[in-house]
């Protein structure tokens, strides 16, 4: 035993204690509470809630311990060595505590434990839900304390655990260093640890993460009431109790995931804020589901013919959420996600848990207890096969078949019915068709981002699908046998493609079905009442229509424009009409009006979004491939003012603040330009002359005629130093933006924006590439960094935009030069003779210096080209100075200091924005006075 | 027929028509000699960034163009003319995946690429000893 040195492994130890304490008492929870269900006998719900209790303070007392090492800066542990360093802000230590694996499952425990408290306090033990709704949340806190405890069952570890010292780590266990008791204060690694991804310090990374979990752990409230129902015969009233939780869920998970939008708008430069990438999508999956089993939950209010559909969705969305973690946790999106975490196998854990609550939802669904026990038997035998035959694509594809048929086998026998179906023209007939709508949208979204899923289950049945693919003669099959399917690659596309439909129809679904009734409508009444919205909305969408210019074209985008203006209308016009401006049940107008304006937003600003910094004169393009011509991006030399779009732009200079590294542009108005009689311009090859004072139009060639005559007799220099004739100039000064890049060696530069926002549009600017040197040196400042080439007389080196010709090399020999340094010193100079790469005939001259001392080059003098924004340098000079061959020059290059940088336009951002205050608004509203109306029922 | 079967048929004929469609829209993954097999036609290509060839990048005359060399998984290599700029940290990538097609010309010419880096999300420990 090794006596270690400064190690505080005791809170490791009581992390690890915890850990285990959470779940053993989760297992007893569960236990307990099964009892208190299957017997209805309080005694166990006591020692179920007792058990529960005791969790919950382990689960807390384990986040105490986790922040108390980031706090402490105890880097012996690898999760704080990983995640936090000494540098960082403390208000940072949240975003380290939940940016691993480990942090953010525990996040997610602890707000189940929340909510599951909120639930025992509101029973106050009287309640016969508790036993069954906590059975079913302390089976999932029973995995997600398996997911923390890292354990190993044969050589699979399931879960890992976010209290290990280093040395502990399976990958260090038996090197030599884990033997020195001094080893904290020995090996240097220790002193300090790897620190924040720079990315996730960020003010949103505090609250993104816990808001999407808090939302998360909402979808359990449904899926326990939906599964205690089921399991206590209470096929209908558990919807009561679960409808206020669905909709905070819904409220909840949607600020958390459009958050996460805000915050990859803000400061992460994937150039929007919403990418349909992977991650985004398994978030938003989830949501789309609970919302339509809250409104179906409303429906069955009423009627009870969508009961199934209800249950489905219900239970359907937690599994979503369990099916999202196991997509970004478990490795399996691998190289199709930019942001999912690494496998670090956790795959079989969570598979096992995903399976499992699917296994339960379809067990409950079965009203015969042969059915269930047959069922849970196959399952097991599956699982079986599955882990010790190690045959786990069939069996998982034999379950979910097995499932499926389950699942219709319980829809006929216990919720056919044979009732009179629903009026047409009912509200529930519509809000029953919207969830559907809303679940397809759910499983495209979920198709298309299982695409490396796919690839594991095709991978057994290569052949069989080779051979079809060859019988057949279809390239489509036999591309499937291959098993190597990747995401579309233009995502973007592929899922606007899709969802685009299913976005017009949720919309005009949201538009009027709020204004049928209940059972049946009068179709009159409901014409008259709605007539003024549809035409209302009619004339703003061909007043937008027409100032986006759309075109016939695009008829999907107006077709949009109008479903989610009129949803926007209708809905705001409901709350008025209908609801005479009471405020207390506006709540579902206001969200939906938030919904059909993040549509609103979302279809404007992105349709219609705007490449400013594209096509903006850069050099010139007619060397280049045929292909590449779209330069997005735009690129400025330092002190240069350039036109992009609207706007001129002025680099004005970098600076450092701490970590980031500020790029100030300057933004002008864009202004006519004016010419006096006299002024020369250049077009093409020729130059003309201004007759007389006037004021620019459109085209050179429409002024030409009155306003420039042609000069005859030039020199081809005056061509070059003449300025090109432009009909505009920058104007009086706008604003200033500084996108950033933050410097980080450890995790890499990352460079983010930096927009300036107004009422109806943002500009978007950020650095695409840029010179990161931070000008210490200041004899650098404006150049990029030379480049070094070693050349002798005679030699040519092309660069960017200039050709060097190497003249000749000669000691500086003046009387002056001589007199001021003495003969320990030598000057050399090099004649270079430089040519325009554009221009054939502009030719430069350039004479850069270096001297040496004792044979030791100790200082040099470059010689700048102002025109061409180019500096040559002599670094060195070795050899006979006139032998062709023997001479070797260092020769640098260096361009005027420069950067790349992406402007995109996004008009009518504000309005996501706005319908995203609304729709939680509106949500939060609903939820509020429908927990009032429930106290008020009970009292 | 009821009206519900008419509405169940509809949903399983979309369905069934999303998740055709994902699959149809979906690429591949190829190596670089399927890709230069098959030139104009959409590939995933994964690989790594061949450090001892030059990295060309030349904002000056087009920001949007870096040219680098890359071998696949199979240690093909090829010459790939990525439409972005250079990526910051680009020579440090650890991992690449390139969106593109071959052309006849025997380049790989990618419209986007996804870059992992080594301490992105995850990287082990190096503490020797």
């Amino acid at each position: 035993m090794i006596n270690y040195i400064g190690e505080q492994a005791w809170a490791g130890q009581l992390g690890h204690g915890l850990a285990i304490i959470s779940f053993v008492s989760a297992m007893l929870a569960v236990v307990a509470y099964v009892f208190g269900t299957q017997q209805r006998d309080a005694s166990w719900t006591a020692l179920g809630r007792l058990a529960f209790r005791l969790h919950s303070v382990a689960v807390i007392g384990i986040v105490v311990v986790l922040f108390t090492m980031l706090f402490k800066h105890w880097f012996q542990y690898d999760y704080v060595w990983k995640h936090s360093n000494l540098q960082m802000p403390m208000k940072y230590i949240a975003s380290c505590f939940w940016e691993g694996q480990e942090g953010s499952f525990l996040l997610w425990t602890f707000w189940h434990v929340v909510l599951g408290n909120i639930l025992i306090l509101n029973w106050k033990g009287r309640s016969t839900w508790e036993a069954p709704v906590m059975t079913v949340f302390a089976l999932v806190q029973l995995f997600l304390a398996l997911m923390l405890l890292g354990i190993y069952v044969g050589d699979v570890r399931i879960g890992s655990s976010p209290f290990l010292l280093i040395r502990e780590m399976s990958e260090n266990i038996g090197k030599p260093w884990t033997l020195i008791p001094a080893y904290l204060q020995a090996i240097p690694q220790f002193a300090d640890g790897r620190g924040l991804n720079p990315l996730l310090q960020n003010y949103w990374m505090v609250i993104h993460p816990p808001t999407l979990f808090l939302g998360f752990a909402a979808t359990l409230v449904p899926f326990a009431y939906a599964i205690a129902g089921l399991w206590t015969g209470e096929r209908k009233a558990w919807m009561a109790p679960a409808l206020s939780w669905t909709f905070f869920g819904i409220m909840v998970l949607g600020t958390g995931i459009l958050m996460g939008g805000a915050w990859a708008y803000e400061a992460l430069s994937f150039g929007g804020f919403w990418a349909w990438d992977p991650v985004e999508n398994a978030s938003l999956v989830p949501w789309l589901t609970l919302v339509g089993a809250g409104h179906l939950m409303l429906v069955n209010k009423r009627k009870e013919t969508s009961l199934f559909t209800t249950l489905l969705l219900t239970l359907i969305t937690f599994i979503l959420v369990l099916y999202s973690t196991f997509l970004t946790r478990s490795g399996v999106l691998g190289d199709t996600s930019v942001h999912s975490f690494t496998g670090d196998g956790m795959l079989p854990g969570l598979l096992l848990f995903m399976l499992f609550f699917i296994a339960l939802s379809v067990a409950v669904l079965l009203a015969d207890k042969g059915q269930r026990r047959f069922y849970w038997g196959i399952s097991l035998a599956l699982l079986a096969i599955g882990v010790l035959l190690e045959q786990q694509v069939p069996a998982i594809l034999t379950f979910a078949a097995l499932s499926i048929g389950f699942l219709v086998v319980a829809y006929r026998k216990s919720f056919s019915t044979n009732d009179p179906e629903e009026a047409l023209w009912s509200r529930e007939f519509w809000m029953f068709i919207g969830s559907l709508v809303l679940l397809l949208s759910a499983a495209q979204i979920t198709f298309s981002t299982s695409v490396p899923v796919f690839n594991m289950l095709l991978e057994p049945f290569g052949e069989f699908f080779g051979w079809l693919g060859k019988s057949t003669g279809s390239s489509f099959l036999s591309g499937l046998a291959d098993a190597k399917l990747a995401p579309p690659s233009e995502a973007i596309a592929h899922y606007n493609k899709w969802q685009l439909p299913f976005a017009f129809i949720t919309a005009m679904l949201v538009a009027f079905t709020q204004y049928l009734r209940w059972k049946s409508s009068d179709m009159a009444k409901f014409r008259r009442e709605i007539m003024l919205s549809v035409i209302v909305s009619l004339i703003i969408t061909v007043g937008v229509s027409l100032l986006l210019r759309y075109t016939l074209a695009e008829l999907n985008y107006i077709a949009l424009l109008f479903a989610a203006t009129f949803a926007a209308v209708a809905n705001g016009a409901y709350i008025f009409k209908v609801l005479k401006g009471k405020l207390k049940n506006a709540g579902p107008s206001v969200a939906h009006v938030g919904f059909a304006l993040v549509l609103l937003g979302a279809l404007i600003s992105t349709g219609r979004k705007e490449e400013v910094s594209r096509n903006s004169k850069g050099m010139d393009l007619r060397f280049l491939n045929e292909g590449f011509s779209n330069n997005t991006d735009i690129l400025l030399y330092r002190g240069d003012t350039v036109q992009m779009g609207e706007f001129y732009v002025y680099y004005r200079e970098k600076d450092q603040e701490g970590v980031n590294l500020n790029f100030r542009m300057e933004y002008f108005r864009t202004e006519a330009r004016d010419y006096r009689a006299g002024d020369t311009v250049r077009v093409g090859d020729m130059l003309f002359r201004a007759r007389q004072d006037h004021r620019a139009g459109e085209l050179f060639l429409a002024d030409q005629p009155t306003h420039w005559e042609p000069l005859e007799d030039f020199r081809r220099r005056d061509l070059w130093y003449a300025r090109e004739w432009s009909n505009t100039r920058p104007g009086e000064p706008l604003f200033e933006l500084a996108p950033f890049v933050q410097l980080n060696p450890r995790f890499g530069n990352v460079a983010e924006p930096s927009t300036k926002h107004w009422l109806h549009r943002d500009l978007y600017t950020h650095i695409r590439y840029a010179d990161l040197s931070t000008e210490v040196d200041s004899s650098n400042a404006g150049w990029m960094p030379d480049r070094l080439s070693e050349k002798t007389l005679g030699d040519t080196l092309v660069t960017p935009n200039s050709v060097v010709i190497i003249d000749s090399v000669y000691v500086v020999r003046d009387s002056v030069t001589v007199a001021m340094l003495g003969d320990r010193f030598t000057v050399y100079a090099a004649k270079l003779r430089i040519r325009d790469l554009y221009q054939a005939d502009r030719w430069f001259e350039a004479r850069p210096m270096v001297i040496y001392s004792d044979g030791v080059p100790v200082a040099n003098r470059p010689a700048e080209v102002q025109p061409l924004r180019m500096r040559y340098g002599l670094a060195t000079v070795e050899g006979d100075l006139n032998t062709r061959g023997d001479l070797k020059l260092g020769l640098n290059v260096a361009e005027a200091e420069f950067l790349v940088m992406q402007a995109l336009a996004f008009p009518g951002i504000n309005i996501l924005w706005i319908g995203c205050v609304l729709l939680a608004l509106g949500t939060g509203m609903a939820v509020w006075q429908r927990v009032r109306n429930t106290k008020s029922d009970k009292a | 027929m009821k009206r519900s079967h008419i509405i169940a048929i509809v949903i399983i004929a979309v369905a069934i028509g999303a998740l055709v469609g994902s699959l149809y829209d979906s690429s591949t993954y190829a190596d670089l000699q399927e890709a230069m097999a098959h030139p104009n036609k959409e590939y995933h290509v994964v690989g790594v960034l061949d450090r001892s060839e030059e990295i060309v990048y030349e904002p000056s005359l087009n920001a949007s163009l870096t040219t680098f060399t890359m071998v696949d998984l199979k240690g093909n290599r090829s010459r790939v003319h990525l439409s972005m700029a250079k990526p910051q940290d680009f020579e440090r990538s650890e991992r690449l995946v390139l969106i593109g097609k071959a052309t006849a010309d025997g380049a790989f010419h990618a419209h986007n690429m996804l870059m992992k880096c080594p301490s992105k999300y995850n990287e082990e420990h190096s503490i020797e000893g």
